[in-house]
C-alpha cells in the first residue's frame, strides 16, 4: 500500500487548513470509510512520531452508558484530551476511532458538520459508496418508473384542479407535455391568420381568461421586452393555462398571430394587453376595470372603422334573437370589452367540434347588429342574444367581440356563420375585444 | 436440555476453591464448550448447585452489545491500514417484510360540508358493543345496561356514553366574538383545566351530569367510557365505578432469530434558528449509512431494517410568517422558511435513503394539512430522495407492520394536546391512556383538528399494536405494558431530536427499546469540567 496518501492528508492539513475528517477524506480519495479511518490515524501516528505535534485530533466514542439506571447507547465526538474519560465513563465500550485531524484546536464541534457538508452535497448520488452497509433496495429508480408511480399515485385531476393547482413548478408529465404541444401547435400553424382569426375564443371562465392569455404570452417572448417581465408570471401559471389550451384542439387565431408579430398588430397587443393585464392584476375583476378605463375609444375607433368595412360585401341577414336589442348606440362599448373579458361564448369554429361538443348551454351574449334603417343610415346596434356554446369547446381564442359579428348568431350555425363571416373581422374584432393594457404604449398605432 | 444439578463436594480444609473454579471444573468434566457464559454456579454450604444448559444464553440484546466488537479483538480501525488484500468489510442490509397499513388514514376526495357530529355518532356506535362487554366482564353479567332516556331513579345501572368536559377556561370562539361579555381574547394558556370542570356523559339521545367516584382531572372530551352508578335525585349521576374498552385483541406475532432494530426519531427542527443539533444528526445519519464506528458497530448497524420519522421535520421557527408582520418590501423576494428547510430535509433523507429504507411522517410544523390525520408529504418536495423506493411518504397517524411486528403511532399531537386539557403531565402516561381508551385521539375535533368522518372513526383501535409510539416527546420515555388478555405493548415516547439528541432504538425480537444518544463537544464543556474539579 502506497503511503502516498499520507502526502495527501500532509498537504490537506497543512497547507490548505482543512479540518480532515474521515468522511471526507473517504470522499475526496475514494475510498472506503473504515480505510480512510485507519489512513488518519497512520498519518497521526506517524506525525507524533516525528515530533511535529502541531496536529490535533478528534475522535468518536461509542458504547453502552449508564445514567440513572437507564442504559443508552451513546455515541460522541470528544477531543484527544477528552478521550480518555469519556471511555472510562462508559460501561462498555463499542468503538474508538479517529473522527478528524487538524491543525487548530477545535474548541466547539460546530465546525466538524460544515467540514463535511459540501464533500457530502457534491457526492449526494453515490453517498453510500464508501459506506459499509449495503442495502440491496437502494437503487434508484429510473425517472420513467417514477413518474409512473407519481401518475399512479395522483387521482386524475379534473380541469379545474388542474387549474388551481398552480404552484408547483414542477411540471407534472401531462402537463410538461402540454405546452410542447401548444408550442407545437404555434410552431406549425403560421397559416394565414384570416382564417385563424375566424376562429373564436371561448372564453369559459374567469379565471381561465386571464391564464388563457398569459399562457399566449409565454409563446411569443419575441413580441416585446416587456413580455419577458410578464412572462415570469405568465410561467407560474402554466398549468391551468396549458390544460385549457390542450382543449383547444384548435390554435386561436390570436396566438397564431402573436409569432407573427407584427402582422397582426391588431390582434396581438390587444391579446397581450388583455393578457397582460390579467397577469399583472391577477384579478379579473380589476382586469375589467382597467380595461374599461383605458383604450375604449381607441378601441372603438378601430372597431368602427372596421366595422364598416367588414360590414359591406356581408349580407345583412340578421335573424332577431330572442332579446331583442336591449342596447343602444350610445350604451358603451365599454361593457363590451368587460363582458367579452368575462366570459363572452364564442362560436365554435369548426364544425367537427360542433358534433363533438360534450355541453351545449345557450348564453346571452353582447352582441351587435348592423342594419339600414328607414332613412337609410347604417345603424348598429347592440344587444343581448342567446347563443348556443359548449364549454368542452377547445378554442380559446378570444371573443370576437361585436364588430366581428354583424349578424346576430343563430343557435346550432349561428357559429359557423360567424366564423365565415367575421373571418376578415377577426383582426378587429380582436382588437376591440382586447382590453388595453400598458402594452398599448408600447405598440406602434 | 437445560437443567440445575446439585452435588456435593466435600469440605476441603485448607482451601475452599472459588466459584470459578469449581464451574471450570464442572465444565471440564460434563466437556462443556468453553463459552462465554459458564454454568451457573451457586455454592452452598456443602452442597454445589449449577445449572446446566446447551443452550447459549439470550443475552438482553440492547443494541451496544449487538455491536460490542468480539472478544480479543482490539480497535482494528487503531492502527495501520492492512496490506492491500485485505477487503474492507461490507455488510448487508437486513432485508424485512415491510407491510404499511395505513389505507385508513389516507384521505381521498375531501368534503368539508359536513358536521362533526357524525365522528361522535359513529365513534359511540362502534365503541358501545365493546364497552358493553367490558362492563359486563367487570360487574357481573347481569349488570343493567340502561340508555339514559331509560334511567330510573335510584337504580344502580351501567350506563355507556361520550364524555364531554366542561371547562371553564377551554377557550370558546363564541365567547370571544360575543359582544356582551365584552371579552378580550384570551393569550394561549399552557392548561386550560380548572377546579370547576364538570364531566358529562352524553349518549345518542341525552346527557347527564356526572359526579362522584371519578377524577375529573384524567379525561378528556370524547373519550367514550361505561359508568356504574346510580342516578340521583338532582338529576345527576353518581359514580361508583368507571371502565373503558381497554387494550383491543392483538395477534400474536412472530418470533424472530435474529436482532432486528428499527430507529425511531422526531423533532428534527431542520431550518431552525439553532444549528445545534446538526451534528448529532449527522453522527445519526453516518451511523445508520455504516460510516461512523468500528466494524462491530457497522454490523450493529446493518441489522437496523428501518428507520422511523415521526414528526416535525421542520422546526417551529420555519412557520413564522414574516409576511404578515413585516412591510411587504421588505419581504417581497424572501423565500418562506420552508424552501431551504425542506431542501435540507431532502438531502438529509437522500443521504439515508441510499442506506435503509425510512418512513416519513408529517408533524405539527410540516409543510401538510393541519387536520388529522396527516396526509404524507408530497412526493414533489423530494427531488432527489423520492426516485429511491425505499422512501416510504407515511400519513400521521402511522401503522405498519415489521417482521410480524405491527408498529402504530402519531406524531405527538394528540398527546400534546391530552396533556393541554387534564392533569397528566407525563407523554407516555397519556399514551397509555389513549391505548386504555381505545382511542387515538379522543380531544379530536373537538380541540384537535380533524377531518369530518362520518362513515368510520379511523382513529379507534381495532387491533392492538406491538410498538405504539408518539414522538415529539420532552424526553425519552420507554414502557412495557401487557393487557387483560395477554396483550403485550411497547410505549415508546420518542423526544425530541432536536433538544435531546436522543433517538430510540426498538429491538424487534424482544421488543424492548434503548436510547440513542448523540453528543459532541463545545466550548463550554471545558468550563464545566473545571468547576466540577475545583469542587
Amino acid at each position: 500500500m502506497d503511503d502516498l496518501y499520507l502526502d495527501n492528508i500532509d498537504e490537506f492539513v497543512n497547507d490548505q487548513n482543512k479540518i480532515v475528517t474521515y468522511k471526507w477524506l473517504s470522499l475526496t480519495l475514494g475510498v472506503h470509510v473504515n480505510l480512510a479511518k485507519q489512513m488518519l490515524y497512520h498519518y497521526l501516528d506517524q506525525k507524533r512520531k516525528e515530533g511535529s505535534a502541531r496536529l490535533h485530533a478528534t475522535y468518536l466514542v461509542s458504547g453502552k452508558f449508564v445514567e440513572n439506571g437507564t442504559t443508552s447507547h451513546k455515541v460522541s465526538v470528544v477531543r484527544e484530551d477528552q478521550l480518555e474519560d469519556a471511555k472510562s465513563k462508559m460501561s462498555l465500550t463499542v468503538s474508538v476511532h479517529v473522527y478528524s485531524v487538524q491543525k487548530a484546536v477545535l474548541k466547539d464541534s460546530g465546525p466538524l458538520y460544515s467540514a463535511d457538508y459540501d464533500a457530502v452535497k457534491e457526492n449526494l448520488r453515490n453517498c453510500s459508496r464508501y459506506s459499509a452497509i449495503r442495502c440491496a433496495d437502494a437503487v434508484p429508480r429510473s425517472s420513467a418508473e417514477v413518474q409512473q408511480a407519481c401518475e399512479t399515485t395522483q387521482a386524475p385531476p379534473p380541469e379545474t384542479e388542474q387549474i388551481k393547482a398552480n404552484h408547483s413548478n414542477l411540471a407534472s408529465k401531462p402537463t410538461s407535455k402540454q405546452p410542447k404541444g401548444i408550442m407545437g401547435m404555434f410552431a406549425n400553424k403560421n397559416v394565414s391568420k384570416n382564417q385563424d382569426s375566424s376562429k373564436e375564443i371561448k372564453l369559459e371562465q374567469k379565471e381561465v381568461t386571464p391564464v388563457v392569455e398569459t399562457s399566449k404570452t409565454k409563446p411569443a417572448p419575441k413580441t416585446n421586452p416587456v413580455t419577458n417581465f410578464f412572462a415570469k408570471q405568465a410561467a407560474k401559471k402554466p398549468d391551468k393555462s396549458i390544460k385549457e389550451e390542450v382543449e383547444i384542439a384548435q390554435t386561436s387565431s390570436s396566438v397564431d398571430e402573436k409569432p407573427t408579430s407584427p402582422p397582426p398588430k391588431a390582434e396581438t397587443p390587444v391579446k397581450e394587453e388583455l393578457a397582460k393585464d390579467a397577469v399583472v392584476e391577477k384579478d379579473t375583476s380589476k382586469t375589467k376595470r382597467l380595461e374599461h378605463s383605458d383604450s375604449e375609444e381607441e378601441k372603438n375607433e378601430s372597431r368602427r372603422k372596421k366595422r364598416r368595412r367588414i360590414k359591406k360585401p356581408e349580407p345583412d341577414s340578421s335573424d332577431d334573437e330572442d332579446s331583442p336589442p336591449q342596447l343602444q348606440e350610445k350604451r358603451d362599448p365599454s361593457p363590451s370589452p368587460e363582458i367579452q373579458v368575462k366570459k363572452e361564448p364564442v362560436a365554435v369554429s369548426h364544425s367537427d367540434e360542433l358534433s363533438d361538443c360534450k355541453r351545449r348551454k345557450r348564453r346571452r351574449v353582447l352582441k351587435s347588429r348592423t342594419f339600414v334603417d328607414d332613412e337609410g343610415c347604417i345603424v348598429t346596434e347592440k344587444g343581448y342574444e342567446s347563443e348556443s356554446y359548449s364549454e368542452t369547446e377547445d378554442d380559446f381564442k378570444f371573443s370576437q367581440p361585436t364588430p366581428k359579428n354583424p349578424n346576430p348568431p343563430k343557435p346550432s350555425t349561428g357559429k359557423k356563420e360567424e366564423e365565415k363571416k367575421s373571418k376578415k373581422a377577426a383582426v378587429a374584432s380582436n382588437k376591440s375585444t382586447k382590453q388595453a393594457s400598458i402594452m398599448g404604449f408600447f405598440q406602434k398605432k | 436440555m437445560s437443567d440445575w444439578f446439585v452435588c456435593y463436594v466435600r469440605r476441603c480444609a485448607t482451601s475452599t476453591p472459588g466459584n470459578s473454579q469449581i464451574s471450570r471444573e464442572i465444565s471440564k468434566l460434563c466437556s462443556f464448550e468453553r463459552t462465554n457464559s459458564f454454568p451457573k454456579v451457586n455454592v452452598h454450604f456443602n452442597k454445589i448447585a449449577f445449572f446446566v444448559t446447551n443452550k447459549r444464553p439470550i443475552k438482553a440484546a440492547m443494541f451496544s452489545e449487538v455491536s460490542a466488537p468480539q472478544e480479543g479483538s482490539c480497535s482494528l480501525l487503531l492502527c495501520r491500514p492492512g496490506s492491500e488484500d485485505q477487503e474492507p468489510s461490507v455488510f448487508d442490509r437486513v432485508k424485512p417484510a415491510y407491510s404499511p397499513c395505513s389505507e385508513r388514514f389516507k384521505l381521498g376526495e375531501r368534503s368539508f360540508n359536513r358536521q362533526y357530529a357524525h365522528i361522535y355518532a359513529t365513534r359511540l356506535m362502534q365503541m358501545s358493543p365493546l364497552l358493553t362487554e367490558r362492563a359486563q366482564q367487570k360487574w357481573g353479567a347481569d349488570v343493567r345496561i340502561r340508555k339514559l332516556c331509560d334511567l330510573q331513579m335510584g337504580e344502580q345501572c351501567c350506563i355507556v356514553g361520550t364524555l364531554f368536559k366542561h371547562m371553564e377556561l377551554q377557550p370558546s370562539i363564541l365567547k370571544e366574538i360575543s359582544e356582551e361579555h365584552n371579552l378580550l381574547p384570551q393569550p394561549p394558556r399552557t392548561r386550560y383545566i380548572s377546579e370547576s370542570d364538570e364531566l358529562i356523559l352524553e349518549d345518542e339521545l341525552q346527557r347527564i351530569k356526572l359526579e362522584g367516584n371519578i377524577d375529573v382531572d384524567k379525561f378528556v372530551t370524547g373519550s367514550v367510557i361505561a359508568i356504574y352508578g346510580a342516578e340521583k335525585n338532582d338529576g345527576k349521576f353518581t359514580v361508583d365505578d368507571f371502565c373503558t374498552a381497554d387494550l383491543p385483541p392483538q395477534a400474536p406475532r412472530t418470533t424472530l432469530s435474529s436482532d432486528r432494530f428499527v430507529l425511531l426519531l422526531s423533532g428534527l427542527g431542520l431550518g431552525g434558528s439553532h444549528a445545534d443539533s446538526m451534528l448529532a444528526l449527522q453522527l445519526l445519519v453516518d451511523m445508520v449509512t455504516g460510516h461512523l464506528g468500528d466494524q462491530g458497530e457497522q454490523s450493529g448497524a446493518s441489522t437496523i431494517s428501518r428507520v422511523l420519522l415521526a414528526g416535525n421535520l421542520l422546526s417551529q421557527s420555519t412557520q413564522d410568517k414574516d409576511a404578515s408582520t413585516k412591510a411587504k418590501y421588505l419581504t417581497k423576494k424572501t423565500q418562506a422558511g420552508t424552501v431551504d428547510a425542506m431542501r435540507l430535509l431532502d438531502e438529509m433523507l437522500m443521504q439515508l435513503v441510499s442506506s435503509v429504507p425510512v418512513d416519513v411522517m408529517p408533524g405539527q410544523y410540516d409543510p401538510t394539512n393541519y387536520t388529522l390525520p396527516q396526509q404524507p408529504l408530497h412526493h414533489c418536495m423530494f427531488p432527489l430522495s423520492s426516485s429511491y423506493p425505499t422512501l416510504q411518504l407515511a400519513s400521521n397517524p402511522h401503522q405498519a407492520t415489521l417482521d410480524g411486528v405491527r408498529i402504530l403511532g402519531t406524531s405527538g399531537q394528540n398527546v400534546k394536546d391530552i396533556q393541554k386539557y387534564s392533569s397528566m403531565d407525563s407523554h407516555l402516561e397519556i399514551l397509555e391512556n389513549t391505548l386504555r381508551l381505545r382511542h387515538l385521539a379522543p380531544t379530536a375535533p373537538d380541540t384537535l383538528g380533524c377531518y369530518p368522518f362520518y362513515l368510520k372513526d379511523p382513529f379507534i383501535l381495532e387491533e392492538c399494536p406491538h410498538v405504539y409510539f408518539s414522538g415529539n416527546a420532552p424526553s425519552y420515555q420507554a414502557k412495557r405494558i401487557t393487557g387483560a388478555d395477554g396483550q403485550e405493548v411497547l410505549l415508546v415516547a420518542i423526544p425530541e431530536f432536536s433538544s435531546t439528541q436522543t433517538a430510540c432504538l426498538v429491538n424487534l425480537r424482544t421488543l424492548e427499546c434503548e436510547p440513542i444518544r448523540f453528543s459532541s463537544f463545545s466550548a463550554g464543556d471545558d468550563e464545566e469540567s473545571e468547576m466540577n474539579i475545583s469542587h
